[in-house]
């Protein structure tokens, strides 16, 4: 019995990314159970065990089991399944606060750019989608899965092809890294966790729901400021590589930083993202002189002007 | 931004021959301005972090700037537009009023604007119909690389940018 139990937990934490079927709150009780019988049982040889396999486990530990830690060890990743789905509850809620600008040109257009830039990130196992979201609000926001949003706020201050790939480039970033995930994983709803991972949940998009809160609110949440200071990192270099003028997103921030303080239209940006000055200011130290020699086009004249 | 920066300076030129009163902006680090938009130019002077610039133009991924009575060339992401020192937030300014106002390609009427809130994010209800619409615009990758060919685009190797030297605790980022 104790074997068992071992290999499974062996066979989950090795194969963590596949979990599926896997409840977690049986789990976390056969393992206190199991916890509690062994504190009462004489105390063992801790030699290791070889299993029918042949696999080699390590003693059971002795500290307590710490939940969360417990969490992060099973679901080393989401499954693409769960990364989409996630992506797709947090797309649908957003879209239901704000639609989409209904132009056929100009949303095929952020398409065709966005997919060119995603396709220097490294990441093709997904989808990528791109909208232009019908708000004067500036701000832009990234779903896993490869959800990807523009405002027509901030589409408005771009005045070139190489600004939307920078801008795109930083959302595209969220998602490769995997920022949202990691808000999620960290979040104290380990147990939800368990469950999108469970068998049963698989066609009930309220636990994806439980998981991501109410709505849209992750998007209002933000991020950790290192998230987005990568992002900007890795969203130039998307750009730069798809042979853009690196420099787009930095004037993109430029133009944030020279908007009215009392702007209506930034207090959501300003208040989930560090503000333009800090991102430039990174931004500098990491690039320097590093991207000197790149020279990239900047494609104004194809730049597709909003009505 | 560019365009705004260069077509104000043309008109600055054009109108008088008065002290160039273009953009203003904050030095973000201690940095060198140089003689020419190249590192590899000649040493103008240099700013202290926090210093006062005026941006007079841009080109690539340079400024060129005033500062004191130096006149050269800046990296543009030593310098951001707008004053108001290093603190605060972003600052309206002069930048801003040529970006929003004068450029009639994009006059937005700020005032009476209303920007998202939390509130509606939080209330937002899922809408399967927006989704759907939104996958009709989905391109493929060939689709893509065509249409990065037909402007002449092509891939480069670019190495990532290192990260940021851990300041205190490394980030949890980074980590896990």
């Amino acid at each position: 019995m104790k074997f068992k139990w071992m290999v499974l937990a062996m066979s989950l934490v090795s194969f963590s990314g596949v979990a599926s079927g896997f409840d977690l709150d049986k789990f976390l009780q056969d393992k206190q159970n199991k916890d509690k019988s062994t504190e009462s049982a004489p105390a063992q040889p801790p030699a290791t065990a070889t299993t029918k396999e042949g696999a080699v486990t390590p003693p059971p530990a002795k500290q307590k089991i710490d939940v969360q830690q417990l969490g992060f060890a099973l679901f080393g990743d989401y499954s693409l399944e769960e990364e989409n789905r996630i992506g797709r509850q947090i797309s649908g809620n957003l879209l239901g606060a704000v639609p989409l600008v209904r132009d056929d040109a100009l949303q095929r257009y952020v398409n065709l750019v966005g997919n060119w830039v995603a396709l220097q990130s490294g990441r093709s196992d997904i989808t990528w989608r791109f909208g232009v979201l019908d708000t004067e609000d500036i701000n832009a926001f990234a779903a896993p899965g490869g959800y990807i949003f523009v405002t027509k706020g901030l589409y408005r201050l771009l005045d070139n092809e190489a600004e939307l790939a920078g801008v795109l480039g930083h959302e595209i970033a969220h998602v490769t890294r995997k920022h949202h995930l990691k808000v999620l994983k960290q979040s104290s709803l380990i147990s939800a966790l368990g469950q999108v991972a469970g068998s049963k949940a698989q066609n009930s998009d309220e636990l994806v729901q439980n998981l991501i809160g109410n709505g849209a609110e992750i998007m209002a949440r933000g991020l950790d400021k290192n998230a987005e200071y990568e992002a900007d990192r890795f969203g130039m270099v998307f750009a730069a590589r798809a042979g853009y003028e690196p420099w787009g997103l930095p004037e993109v921030l430029q133009d944030m930083a020279a908007l009215p303080a009392k702007d209506a239209r930034t207090s959501l940006l300003f208040k989930t993202h560090p503000l333009p000055a800090d991102r430039i200011a990174k931004l500098g130290e990491a690039v320097d002189g590093r991207l000197d020699a790149v020279q990239g086009k900047d494609l104004a004249s194809r730049f597709y002007r909003i009505r | 931004m560019r365009n705004t920066l260069i077509s104000a300076t043309a008109l600055l030129l054009c109108v008088s021959a008065a002290p160039a009163q273009a953009a203003p902006g904050t030095a973000l680090r201690n940095d060198k301005i140089y003689s020419q938009p190249s590192s590899g130019s000649a040493v103008a002077g240099s700013v202290a972090k926090g210093a006062s610039v005026n941006i007079l133009s841009k080109q690539g991924g340079w400024l060129r700037v005033t500062a004191g009575k130096t006149t050269g060339w800046m990296r543009l992401l030593s310098v951001r537009a707008g004053e108001g020192g290093l603190g605060g937030t972003g600052v309206g300014d002069v930048v801003g009023a040529a970006t929003t106002r004068s450029d009639p390609s994009r006059v937005v009427a700020v005032a009476g604007l209303r920007g998202l809130n939390d509130e509606e994010l939080k209330q937002a209800k899922f809408n399967a119909a927006e989704l759907a619409q939104l996958d009709t615009w989905v391109v493929t990758v060939a689709q893509s690389k065509a249409f990065a060919g037909q402007a002449s685009l092509v891939a480069i190797k670019v190495p990532a940018l290192p990260d940021p030297k851990p300041a205190k605790a490394s980030s949890s980022w980074e980590n896990n």
